[in-house]
């Protein structure tokens, strides 16, 4: 498996109403696995309408026009197979999963699902029913709370890295009717921006010929744009508590504006200075000082959530006992002036390539890992030859790049602090 | 296989996977090849959990598991080598976890980095650090990860839920410990635990992935071989909780949101005969939109959520259901929706659709194991701790013989009212 490219083993179609598909035969387990997206991801939602995006893609797992959602589900648990869609926030990404023998089951009930949605009204309000009670539930995690408020910190409300306070996310949801849902399936679900990666033990030449007749003739939605504004970074620290009551222990979440996507052509030089700052807990700067040093916390991580299409917030997050937060801070903010003024070590880069290679491979041992890793290259428009250029890509950034992207990407002094947690 | 490496006996080859006994300490290999990826999974476990800890040391099995990441001479933070680092750098997957019966070190590396994993893991199982500085250091950070659980009412119900319901098992302290014990634990009790269990006689190795075989057997020969087998034998843990004598029934009130419903019953030891039949039984209750609790209980609005795990372990556990109450919801209601999930288990049979439905289910899940070599090594792993790892081959059959005779038994046999043990976590901001 791993003599031949990826790209010389990947099969692509494109179909006359633009939909991708790409297929890669794997026979080393009798399953296969689907991974798919189209654009209609929260930031397609309407003004004051958060959660839109997310109900109609969870809804369409809910009920078609020819079956309930039971006996669909009766149908695909019978064989231990499973689809789920998940709205992003750019696109609605689809997971399919099922015994190679079962795989005509599989893609026959995900494009009646796609194609076909009831969006029957009691289920909608089963479904907002659970989902007003999972943001209540998630109102109690510090973390979540922490980093909400951090994003209404730094972004302006328009914008879909900005979440809402749980009363207002929850009084937009109450307020979705199954017309809204119809009208934003006819705006945004379509073949043109749709892209299927299925790998696995299957045969290429039925997999297209199915696929053809399945969605072959759909239109729907077209291509949709995406044209989101990159967020500046702000010019002062700010500084904010959440208190929650009866929490043994406080998050702590240091973040800006990232200004990083994943088209900026230093994201490879910056992904590795964030690996060395702080990705792991247990081996990056942040984690060797204050949880293997100091003893100060489980976990502390940095990260840059969602360079992607767009350019989420950079957030440095940790988990802390009340009453060392402030010296958690300091020294946080202190490892990464460090980090800024003496640039990365050769060893460390050298360390961050490897690894990060070393991990490649290991996320492309199963086939869901390898078709994620297609569909994502795809996504950025880099295609299945980067899964095979990767690690000389990698290998080629220079102690100079990183250097100039630590500096370009972390700002300690600027950044924003957000505790949430018991603090009487 | 070198002359003068320590030999291995080949015990038996099943399905595929390989058994080996190292002759000069019993150390229990398990090897399966799948050379689909250039990948291995290495896991060393130990059969040691929170079940062998007693009072005024609980949690020391975790804790001594933090104190494996400390290093040792050969890799150590000094040299550069530091055991988290060396697995980082090489792109690993890597972590350990301690639960009730068992404690497990594992990696998923490049198979070019076979040696690194089985000259790690054979470091660490005799020469690691247990120095009383990184003990307080690393208490701290244990603390904090009680912490973190602590703020998660489900959890907190859930070990409360285990200490009702066992008496006098180990089972009755959660793996984590209690508070007053992590800290106050001293590093000679740590280094106790690690003289007395980390041993290979005591441990299990399983390597799965792309590898050739004979040079993975030079390799556990050379790094493990020369350990001795433990200076005295692992000593057995022989406490036996008592059968339940009626219902345990409490209340845990704290902040929150969302009422949660907990109901627990023992069940047998995962080696029981009747183990196939309890997981078909999970199955059938909990798998899926089309499971009988979704369809109780989620489907009419009583709860936005409702599982039920069977966690069948080296000694008997329990078959739990957990629910959670949307806002404002009754534990009540939810509380009899469940107990009428489980009567009419044990008064109707279940259709012959639906059994097939869940055996399956189970089948399908063991084949998706496969696609990854860490799925199957951590199969192993798991049922190494519980049991002998051949029943995790043996399953798919076992459970083919599951009738509906079977489920009707268990259900009035282990799901009795004495037999029963049920918590509700109560929001204080619900009170009037």
């Amino acid at each position: 498996m791993h003599i031949t490219s990826f790209e010389a083993r990947t099969a692509r179609f494109c179909y006359p109403n633009g939909l991708t598909l790409l297929v890669l035969e794997n026979h080393a387990n009798p399953t296969a696995s689907i991974y798919g997206f189209l654009k209609a991801g929260s930031y397609f939602n309407p003004p004051n309408r958060r959660g839109l995006s997310s109900l109609t893609a969870s809804m369409l797992t809910k009920g078609t026009t020819r079956r309930s959602k039971l006996e669909i589900a009766e149908a695909l648990e019978s064989v231990g197979a499973r689809i789920s869609f998940n709205s992003n926030t750019f696109t609605v990404s689809m997971l399919g999963q099922s015994l190679s023998r079962d795989f005509g089951l599989l893609i026959e009930t995900l494009a009646e699902e796609l194609r076909e949605p009831a969006f029957p009204d009691e289920e909608l309000a089963k479904l907002r029913h659970r989902t007003i009670a999972a943001i209540r539930q998630e109102e109690e995690e510090t973390r979540s709370r922490a980093v909400e408020r951090l994003t209404q910190l730094i972004y302006t409300p328009d914008n879909p890295y900005y979440q809402l306070c749980a009363d207002d996310l929850i009084a937009q949801i109450e307020s979705i009717s199954v017309e809204e849902l119809g009208d934003f399936y006819a705006a945004r679900y379509g073949a043109a921006s749709m892209l299927l990666v299925i790998v696995g033990d299957v045969d290429t030449d039925e997999v297209h010929n199915r696929i053809g007749e399945l969605v072959g003739d759909w239109t729907g939605a077209d291509a949709g744009v995406i044209n989101l504004p990159i967020t500046p970074l702000q010019t002062a620290p700010m500084r904010a508590v959440v208190p929650m009551k009866d929490k043994a222990n406080a998050d702590v979440v240091i973040g800006h504006a990232s200004q990083l996507r994943r088209s900026n052509p230093d994201y490879l030089p910056a992904q590795i200075a964030n690996r060395a700052l702080g990705q792991s807990t247990l081996s990056s700067r942040l984690g060797l000082k204050i949880r293997d040093d100091m003893g100060l916390t489980y976990g502390i991580n940095s990260t840059f959530s969602e360079s992607g299409l767009g350019d989420g917030p950079f957030m440095i997050s940790v988990t802390v006992a009340p009453e060392n937060i402030d010296l958690v801070v300091k020294t946080t903010v202190d490892i990464v002036e460090e980090f800024i003024e003496e640039g990365i070590r050769e060893d460390e880069l050298r360390d961050e390539q490897t690894s990060w290679i070393g991990g490649f491979k290991i996320g492309l041992a199963t086939n869901a890992g390898i078709a994620g890793q297609i569909a994502s290259a795809e996504m950025h428009a880099l295609g299945v030859k980067h899964l095979d250029a990767f690690p000389t890509l990698l290998n080629n950034v220079t102690k100079a790049e990183v250097d100039a992207a630590i500096r370009h990407y972390f700002h300690p002094r600027r950044a924003t602090t957000v505790i949430a947690g018991t603090l009487d | 296989m070198n002359v003068n490496t320590p030999a291995l006996t080949r015990i038996t080859e099943y399905h595929g996977i390989t058994e080996y006994m190292l002759e000069s300490n019993g150390l229990k290999v398990l090897l399966e090849r799948r050379p689909a990826a250039p990948v291995i999974a290495f896991m060393v476990v130990y059969r040691v959990g929170s079940r062998n800890e007693a009072v005024g040391h609980t949690g020391a099995t975790h804790l001594l598991e933090h104190m494996l990441f400390k290093g040792t001479p050969t890799f150590n933070k000094r040299t550069g080598t530091q055991i988290a680092s060396v697995l980082q750098r090489q792109g690993a997957v890597y972590n350990a976890d301690t639960w009730y019966d068992r404690t497990r070190y594992y990696e998923v590396l490049p198979s070019d980095q076979l040696e690194l994993a089985i000259h790690l893991e054979a470091d660490r199982m005799r020469n690691s650090f247990i120095a009383d500085e990184d003990r307080q250091s690393e208490m701290v950070v244990v603390r904090n990860e009680m912490e973190r659980g602590e703020n998660d009412p489900g959890r907190i119900l859930d070990e409360r839920v285990w200490a009702a319901a066992f008496r006098e098992h180990p089972y009755h302290h959660p793996t984590i410990g209690w508070r007053s014990d992590v800290e106050g634990m001293p590093t000679s009790r740590l280094k106790e635990f690690y003289d007395t269990f980390y041993h290979p006689n005591n441990a299990t190795a399983i390597l799965v992935g792309d590898f050739e075989e004979d040079e993975a057997l030079d390799l556990i020969a050379k790094h493990f071989g020369r350990i001795p087998p433990s200076p005295a034998p692992i000593p057995p843990m022989y406490t036996v909780e008592p059968p339940q004598q009626g219902e345990h029934r409490f209340i845990l009130r704290r902040a929150g949101q969302l009422g949660l419903v907990e109901i627990a019953w023992h069940i047998p030891e995962a080696s029981h005969p009747d183990t196939p039949a309890i997981t078909v039984f999970d199955q059938i209750l909990s798998a899926g939109i089309s499971s009988r609790l979704y369809q109780a209980i989620v489907e009419t609005q009583i709860a936005v959520s409702a599982g039920a795990q069977s966690f069948q372990f080296r000694d008997p556990g329990l078959f739990t259901i957990e629910m959670m109450l949307p806002p404002g919801g009754s534990h009540e209601t939810a509380e009899r929706a469940a107990l009428d999930v489980i009567e009419k288990m044990k008064t109707e049979d279940v259709s012959e659709s639906e059994l097939k439905k869940a055996k399956s289910q189970i089948v399908a899940q063991l084949i998706f194991l496969r696609d990854s070599p860490f799925g199957v090594v951590n199969a192993l792993g798991e049922i190494e701790a519980v049991a002998d790892w051949k029943f995790y081959v043996d399953l798919p059959a076992l459970v083919e013989h599951v009738t509906p005779e079977d489920l009707r038994r268990i259900a009035n046999e282990y799901f009795t009212a004495d037999n029963r043990t049920v918590g509700y976590f109560i929001p204080k901001e619900e009170e009037g």
